[in-house]
């Protein structure tokens, strides 16, 4: 009897905790959903139907209006670029940064690895209006390279992240492999990239994703269409067509998609590995 | 290394000794090369824009024309300036509405999560989605969201037979919309630390507190919290730290207003600088920010160092 109760109790406790769950799943998807559903409705029914009715007839004119009203080819191009290049830059230069603060025995390692990590607490802000002066010396203002360049050769952050990481790889193959005659770039090569391929994946993926959503330098650094990327130009068409629902949504939701599906891609990487960053 | 070593010692003490040295010195400057790129980034644009905010925190300049030297006055009219501390405020009361509901939820969906059950991944990567989400396009959605008309959230209200407020044109009610934004983006996320730090907590210490006859709220106030604060101390201190900087969904949602209700004090500082041209005053301002965000951040540190004594390793 007293089992049997128990059993009941621990079903009732597994469903209400499924229950939870499942709210908290819909509620983290549903504005991508109801986004994505709104972009193919026509502009008739979009504000007549409730966000939950799903877009029949579909429709694929709001998008066509869309580029038809702004290059948004061309935001996603220099978004790209932009982005692509930053992540390529920060993998390689972190990576060798890393390496070193993980492993090589130098003067001044120690101090530098601290001055690296007490600057993780200025807020972005502080370094922007100086940037700005930086680049408009530089006559680099609304290029590629002013939005490139402050972000290309790492964050303290993402060298923190990896360095914890190489640490937790056996110091023993690397001696082993030294012995053999490897030099260091061999053992990066073959035992460390190896070996890291979770932790490069949450970089990359975190890279990419903050320089895909990054807002307030791109509206500071650039003024002209030929460098505009994604949010710029979508916090743009807020401001031009703030009611106009059948431009908004098909725009928001080209730009949450290519993340979406990046991170489909990396996921089970990322997951383990964007929890593990926080513990030590 | 100590086949190096031992390679070395074989020749005569001298020559051993300088190539150490030449070794050493190789090392180093092998070290050094390595972190080149790093380091020219490091102090190109991030320790010089700190140098310079605080040079020009000194001067008057208008983005274009040469910088004028003003002394102290920015800093003057700062202490000055009803509107930045209204700002601040602002945003001090952004980071309330965010972090201790973002943080009680995600302990909540964490502790859901941390048990043997089927489908436990696939919940994982659905609360992790929304984090990736472009907080401009967020911003858009919302307000599609909280529009009087044709929103999902009045017609939510309406249904349970209230009528909502015009929520992005009420001066009480346009905040507590903003935070949500971030609050559904980050829930998830912080989820996935704290779940972390759940499943660090060694077994055998519930099991001991089981014999000992405690109750499960026991268990969670004695055991599980405190051994959990090494999680909570990361998550809190980064969280905190992105909100005091708040400023996408503001640009896009709300412009700062209505009135001065939404003005965070990144968003003040980006009109300061870039419509109204007072980029001087507005790295004064940034600078005010630095130093808020690093008192709570020292705060917080004080506050989980004195209290985090466990270690299991």
């Amino acid at each position: 009897m007293a089992t049997k109760q128990r059993r009941v109790g621990q079903r009732v406790r597994g469903t209400t905790v499924y229950l939870l769950l499942a709210v908290g799943g819909l509620i983290s998807i549903a504005p991508y959903l109801m986004t994505l559903n709104a972009a193919f409705k026509p502009q008739s029914t979009l504000l007549s139907t409730q966000a939950w009715t799903p877009a029949v007839p579909s429709t694929w004119s709001n998008f066509t209006t869309l580029w038809q009203q702004y290059d948004m080819s061309g935001f996603i191009v220099h978004t790209t670029i932009v982005a692509g290049v930053i992540t390529l830059g920060q993998l390689v230069f972190t990576t060798l940064a890393a390496y070193a603060f993980a492993r090589l025995d130098f003067p001044g390692r120690e101090p530098l690895f601290w001055g690296f990590i007490a600057m993780m607490m200025v807020p972005q802000i502080v370094t922007l209006i100086p940037l700005f002066l930086i680049m408009s010396h530089l006559q680099l203002i609304d290029t590629y390279r002013a939005l490139i360049l402050p972000y290309v050769f790492g964050t303290p952050y993402g060298i923190f992240l990896v360095r914890q990481y190489f640490q937790t790889i056996p110091a023993d193959l690397e001696a082993a492999a030294r012995i053999d005659g490897a030099g260091t770039w061999g053992i990066l090569r073959r035992i460390m990239l190896p070996l890291s391929k979770p932790i490069l994946a949450t970089l990359a993926t975190i890279t990419f994703v903050n320089t895909w959503n990054s807002l307030l330098w791109p509206l500071m650094a650039t003024s002209s269409e030929r460098d505009e990327v994604v949010t710029v130009g979508v916090a743009a068409l807020q401001g031009q067509f703030a009611s106009e629902l059948h431009i908004l949504l098909p725009a928001a939701a080209v730009a949450l998609l290519p993340l979406i599906a990046i991170f489909l891609l990396f996921q089970r990487h990322i997951v383990r590995s964007i929890a593990l960053t926080g513990l030590k | 290394m100590s086949a190096n070593i031992a390679r070395a010692t074989v020749g005569s003490p001298a020559t051993a000794s300088s190539r150490m040295r030449r070794r050493r010195t190789r090392s180093t400057l092998e070290a050094y090369l390595l972190i080149a790129p790093s380091l020219f980034g490091f102090l190109a644009f991030l320790v010089a824009p700190v140098v310079i905010v605080f040079v020009l925190s000194l001067f008057s300049w208008n983005l274009i024309t040469a910088p004028q030297f003003v002394g102290l006055a920015n800093y003057r009219r700062m202490f000055a300036d009803g509107q930045a501390w209204h700002a601040l405020l602002n945003t001090a009361y952004y980071v309330l509405l965010n972090i201790p509901l973002q943080t009680v939820l995600a302990l909540l969906l964490a502790l859901a999560l941390n048990r043997k059950m089927r489908g436990a991944k696939f919940f994982r990567v659905l609360f992790v989605l929304p984090w990736m989400a472009m907080p401009v396009a967020l911003g858009v959605i919302w307000n599609w969201f909280f529009d009087p008309r044709s929103g999902i959230i009045d017609h939510l209200i309406s249904m349970l037979g209230f009528t909502g407020p015009n929520w992005l044109t009420s001066t009480t009610w346009a905040m507590p919309v903003v935070a949500s934004v971030n609050v559904w983006q980050y829930t998830g996320y912080t989820m996935l630390f704290l779940l972390a730090g759940l499943q660090a907590i060694p077994q055998q210490v519930y099991e001991a507190a089981a014999l000992d006859g405690t109750n499960s709220v026991q268990r969670f106030f004695r055991i599980t919290l405190p051994l959990l604060r090494p999680s909570m101390f990361f998550v809190l201190v980064t969280n905190v730290i992105g909100s005091f900087q708040q400023f996408d969904t503001v640009y896009v949602m709300t412009q700062g207003g209505p009135g001065q209700s939404t003005t965070t004090m990144n968003y003040y500082i980006y009109q300061q600088a870039f419509q109204l041209f007072h980029a001087g005053y507005a790295a004064t301002l940034s600078i005010l920010l630095f130093a808020v965000i690093l008192l709570v951040t020292i705060i917080q540190f004080r506050y989980f160092r004195k209290r985090t004594i466990y270690d299991f390793s």
